[in-house]
């Protein structure tokens, strides 16, 4: 069992993702979405709802990913499942297998890179908190549309309350739910849409349910939201005008990162939320990151975070 | 919603388990309790109260609101009150939460040796208390007031 601590001097991107050989193996054997197709030398990835994506895979190698943590002055990056794929809402067998491969390929990484710990969402269970914990993630994922909504927060429940219990972080990223859409994207689509409609509605819905519900059940969870929560704080007025509650925009405990975002609206929600509610994250190799003017404050933040909850496993 | 009193005690319980709420407010004084808010929302309110020797709330009420109360640190003592006999009393210690429904009378009191911090929860929210005070006559009065007053401040004792 491997001893992580994180060390307030330290930089850390909290939202990174690296296509393993061990994930990509198993997606390659898989004749259903998603999955993975080698053909003319390349891989191509298949997805619930995307378009196909060609896998840079010489890029992904370990070392070269490791030298990115040296370009970017990041001491330590934490991986997650790139969940808009629909892995976590597979029947629950079916994902418990590819986020064990997930976790194998992530895992024997560099000793810098941490994982969060993906886990089914269909027929959640707790005992997988604690079996994704035990192999040594630093916190754990869900996709965001798991989260979104008061039925799926319940049936979330226990499991977010084992979560808390452990007090490790929640990563919400963007992500679907069994019974979302098994057909690939049209190939008509830009490459960008799903990014700028599905998931920032989807973390908004998740950012909305947890802050309105969720935050009273689990007053002592520490959620980071991926994207700034889809920028969903900086719809309160608009909350407020359709008679939604009051919500604590600086809970102390609700963090978000500020992946594929520039100044413009990581200023706008520093002054809603909190300078200190904004943590570093990336999402490399999906997108290059943007200078924030706040970066090195932001590592900064992300370390404090992932120290403060002990993150030891 | 009001939370029911198994909910009050779940919520107070999970806030004491979540220092980083409040870890920063507590401080002690021997003048006054010293309390800060720590949760405010439409169903329920919630307040961290660091206690220093010999502090007492007096008897009082929580007008329409149930409340859970959770002992972070130190001890303290609630008495019920009862007629023509002595209060029902029970000393609690770190860990532990209790909940009071709305009619109930007590009085929470510093106990044992050492600062205490404890954690009040309150649903629906508490906006006024009752004081009770003992009338040169002897007859038992009520006075309705701010929650702030009973939060904060010494009652004279029954």
């Amino acid at each position: 069992m491997e001893l992580v601590i994180f060390i307030g001097a330290m930089s850390v991107d909290l939202h990174q993702h690296v296509w393993t050989p061990h994930l990509l193996e198993a997606l390659a054997r898989r004749d259903r979405l998603p999955f993975v197709r080698r053909t003319d030398g390349l891989t191509v990835l298949h997805g619930g709802g995307e378009l196909p994506y060609v896998i840079d895979t010489a890029a992904e190698s370990a070392d070269r990913r490791a030298q990115l943590l040296d370009a970017d002055g990041v001491d330590r990056a934490v991986v997650a499942m790139s969940s808009p794929i629909g892995i976590e809402a597979l029947p629950h067998d079916v994902a418990g297998e590819l986020i064990s491969a997930h976790l194998d390929g992530v895992l024997a990484l560099d000793a810098r890179f941490d994982a969060w710990g993906p886990v089914p969402v269909d027929h959640p269970d707790p005992a997988d908190v604690d079996d994704v914990l035990r192999r040594g993630c630093v916190g754990v994922s869900v996709p965001a549309s798991a989260l979104a909504g008061r039925e799926a927060l319940d049936a979330l429940g226990p499991m977010l309350e084992r979560v808390q219990s452990h007090d490790v972080p929640l990563f919400v990223h963007p992500g679907g739910v069994a019974g979302g859409p098994p057909h690939e994207a049209p190939l008509t689509e830009p490459l960008w849409w799903r990014a700028l409609t599905d998931y920032v509605s989807q973390m908004q819905a998740a950012w909305l349910t947890f802050a309105a519900h969720g935050r009273r059940e689990l007053p002592g969870l520490t959620v980071v939201f991926a994207m700034l929560a889809g920028g969903a704080p900086l719809q309160s007025e608009r909350l407020a005008t359709r008679g939604g509650p009051a919500l604590d925009l600086a809970d102390p405990l609700t963090f978000y990162d500020t992946s594929s975002y520039g100044p413009g609206l990581v200023d706008a929600m520093a002054g809603w939320v909190g300078p200190a509610q904004l943590v570093y994250g990336s999402d490399r190799p999906v997108v290059e990151p943007v200078r924030t003017g706040r970066d090195r404050t932001l590592m900064d933040n992300a370390a404090r975070l992932m120290g403060a909850v002990g993150a030891t496993a | 919603m009001s939370l029911s009193l198994d909910e009050l005690q779940r919520f107070a319980t999970a806030l004491a388990e979540a220092p980083e709420r409040w870890r920063h407010l507590v401080r002690h004084t021997g003048d006054a309790r010293v309390y800060e808010q720590i949760w405010d929302d439409e169903d329920v309110n919630a307040w961290i109260i660091c206690w220093s020797e010999d502090q007492d709330t007096g008897f009082h009420d929580h007008d329409e609101s149930a409340a859970g109360i959770a002992v972070v640190s130190g001890r303290v003592r609630e008495d019920r009150l009862a007629l023509g006999g002595e209060p029902v009393s029970r000393e609690i210690g770190p860990g532990t939460t209790f909940t009071l429904p709305p009619v109930a009378i007590h009085r929470v009191l510093h106990a044992g040796t050492g600062p205490a911090v404890t954690i009040h929860c309150y649903s629906p929210p508490l906006r006024r208390t009752g004081a009770y005070r003992v009338a040169p006559d002897g007859t038992l009065e009520r006075e309705s007031q701010s929650f702030e007053v009973e939060l904060g401040a010494e009652l004279a004792a029954v």
